[in-house]
């Protein structure tokens, strides 16, 4: 079978060295609610030729999380074979049409969720924020979510909220912010992908940014390991502020007597192996007592939000995983659960509600938990 | 004095609606142009077409032929181009539904006509007929000229009213141009859309449940969303927990990851309104939402909204929609 640049998937992911030990589908939170199987797919991708991937609507239920990555003992990724197989979907137009609609928008618009790019800043209209042209030590990227969706929009100005009671000295770029891409790869649409990296990079390059902080852990992937030609060093919110805790520039006073559960966003832990700091952020708060699933860190569930799942439903049915996540968490006595994820907030945001556990425990990002400690 | 036709639309022994309403509303157009206005009949066993027709049109122009028992644009085609060429007529109107697409523009062509699709309305300017027809989804209407006559158009359905004039048809059969046989396109059968199966998008009025309505499966809790739908001449929707508790088809979930609807009116019952809901809902023409919640964020989208009890709003709507119908 061959990609959309002409290797075979063979050669082009190396799978020849596959043991077809199972452990990526073992570990794949999707497998046991969809015919996606990461083994399956790695070996039909060595064997069989193009039709093998037509009309298979479950490669949309992949999140790309990449615990298969993460499992697998010849350090292949299955991931990237699914990402692929999306690829020649995507040239074939064999795409949902909700995927189709995001793509649409991310060309036209600079971000997947068809809201008009003169909109992007509204959410900072009365907060009076430097602007990239003044220059800053921090480029805050926002991002489409944290910016568009009125729910996560409370995650960006705590964060700025937090920034400034920290004394970041940081800027944003406004409505000349677009997509960072990270979702957009994955939905296997690598021509647009790459369009946004330049576009980013020089945007970046123009304003001379040294140093970017991010709300969501998928743009900082996408940054930090993918993008080429990018000079700036990228952090994740939760790294900064932690550093900002350290240098006792971050003082966490007001006491906050609950017990809160954190769940690792894959594009920050598995991912990127983040685990410590967020923890730290929350237990750093006078009175939290911090609790932990039983899966935790390289072992935590998917919230299902990710590789273009925000878009997609495709094929999966059965409990998500956030509701199972919520269940979780409501029997180890939670009372908040701690996200550091836009679609960590909005999956499991939903998922409270699917289980009727309204009033009972909430969702908050870090940031908004930061907030209520400072003020 | 010069013809419009209008080429009559049947299906499975029914006259379609945009028969009459193309009949009923060119009639000032033809009355302008000077024009008598002929029904063209094609067809097999087509008796009580005529009789049906007669008090909608100045003529009846019939052909019939075994090979017209089904629509087939192809045998449709030759027929019509046998007649327009040899009657000239200065206007010729099919309907825009998927016989007149199928059929409009290859007979446009082969004539050498000019063709304008999905009209609204008519209009003259300086004699010279300019059709209106929308752009945009719907957002402008546009005139289109034509350069020349003859014209041909295809009308959306519903653009017109079907209003009978009361008229007395003289009826003409015409022998059927059809001696050849037709190869390149045959009829089938027909497939009827499976049950249930409704396209949310295309509905005009929309009442869409949430989570706010608890047990959807609940004989109770359906039946009274479905009377007030069933009153209103709407369609169900829901957002994506009802989808995932099963209790609606996925079809109908609206949202980024569900379809995106513009309907004139979208009553949204026990939807908190979850940015990714409201974006594939928000162009909607009239917002109407109720919910329990003063702080739920569908009321910053709707353009009425209603804060309370769905339970005890949702009966008080369909009695009064019932009222407002004038039924009792």
């Amino acid at each position: 079978m061959e990609t959309i640049d002409g290797e075979s998937f063979g050669e082009k992911y190396d799978l020849f060295v596959c043991l077809q030990c199972g452990k990526c589908t073992g570990s794949c939170p999707l497998s046991m609610r969809s015919q996606l199987s990461p083994r399956k797919h790695v070996r039909e991708a060595l064997l069989f030729d193009n039709e093998v991937v037509l009309d298979k609507e479950f490669l949309w239920d992949c999140t790309t999380c990449a615990t298969c990555r993460l499992r697998c003992p010849r350090d292949l990724q299955p991931v990237e074979v699914i990402i692929g197989m999306r690829s020649i979907l995507i040239e074939e137009a064999k795409v949902p049409a909700t995927v189709q609609e995001a793509l649409e928008s991310t060309f036209k618009n600079g971000n997947p969720w068809g809201r008009a790019p003169s909109k992007r800043d509204e959410w900072a209209a009365e907060l009076s924020l430097k602007s990239a042209s003044e220059g800053a030590e921090y480029l805050y990227y926002v991002g489409c979510t944290p910016a568009y969706d009125p729910r996560v929009q409370n995650v960006a100005k705590s964060l700025v909220r937090v920034f400034k009671a920290a004394g970041v000295d940081f800027a944003i770029l406004g409505n000349e912010e677009k997509c960072c891409g990270n979702e957009i790869r994955r939905m296997g649409e690598v021509g647009l992908f790459e369009m946004l990296m330049e576009d980013n990079v020089e945007i970046f390059e123009n304003y001379g940014v040294e140093r970017i902080v991010t709300s969501s852990p998928h743009c900082y992937n996408v940054f930090k390991n993918e993008y080429e030609g990018l000079k700036a060093e990228v952090f994740h919110y939760t790294q900064l502020l932690c550093e900002k805790l350290d240098n006792g520039l971050l003082k966490l006073t007001k006491e906050l007597k609950k017990k809160v559960i954190y769940q690792d966003p894959c594009f920050l832990g598995k991912q990127n192996k983040i685990f410590e700091e967020p923890r730290k952020l929350i237990s750093s708060i006078p009175g939290v007592e911090l609790l932990e699933y039983d899966r935790e860190k390289e072992r935590s569930v998917c919230c299902e939000g990710g590789g273009g799942r925000m878009w997609a439903e495709a094929t999966a049915t059965g409990e998500r995983t956030a509701e199972t996540r919520v269940k979780e968490a409501v029997a180890l006595g939670a009372e908040i659960i701690a996200v550091a994820c836009p679609f960590c907030m909005l999956t499991f945001e939903d998922a409270v509600k699917m289980t009727g556990y309204e009033g009972k425990i909430e969702v908050k990002d870090i940031s908004e938990l930061l907030v209520e400690a400072i003020e | 004095m010069a013809e419009v036709f209008v080429l009559v639309e049947h299906r499975r022994g029914e006259l379609r609606d945009i028969t009459f309403e193309m009949l009923s509303g060119c009639r000032d157009l033809a009355k302008n142009l000077n024009a008598s206005i002929t029904a063209v009949l094609l067809g097999k066993n087509i008796d009580n077409f005529v009789e049906q027709l007669k008090s909608w049109a100045d003529k009846i122009l019939v052909v019939e032929d075994d090979k017209l028992e089904n629509f087939n644009a192809e045998a449709y085609q030759r027929v019509l181009s046998h007649l327009i060429k040899e009657r000239k007529p200065i206007l010729t109107l099919i309907g825009h539904t998927s016989f007149g697409m199928d059929l409009a523009p290859a007979l446009a062509a082969e004539l050498g006509i000019p063709l304008a699709t999905d009209c609204i309305g008519f209009e003259l300017q300086d004699g010279r007929l300019v059709a209106i027809r929308q752009m945009y989804g719907g957002k402008v209407n546009a005139r289109i000229s034509f350069k020349t006559a003859p014209y041909m158009a295809t009308i959306r359905s519903a653009a017109f009213k079907a209003e009978e004039p009361g008229l007395s048809a003289e009826v003409e059969k015409a022998p059927s141009p059809l001696t050849e046989e037709i190869t390149t396109k045959r009829f089938l059968e027909y497939v009827e859309a499976a049950v249930g199966e409704v396209d949310i998008t295309q509905a005009e009025r929309i009442v869409a449940v949430g989570r706010g309505v608890g047990d959807y499966s609940d004989e109770k809790v359906r039946s009274i969303i479905e009377e007030l739908a069933n009153e209103l001449g709407a369609v169900i929707a829901c957002s994506r927990p009802i989808v995932d508790k099963g209790w609606l088809p996925k079809d109908r979930q609206v949202g980024t990851s569900g379809k995106t609807v513009k309907p004139k009116l979208y009553l949204a019952l026990g939807i908190s309104g979850a940015f990714q809901h409201v974006a594939g809902m928000s162009a909607s023409e009239t917002i109407v939402a109720v919910n329990k919640d003063p702080k739920a964020p569908i009321f910053t989208v709707a353009d009425y909204g209603i804060v309370d009890d769905l339970f005890k709003v949702v009966p008080v709507l369909t009695e009064k929609v019932r009222e407002a119908k004038g039924g009792s």
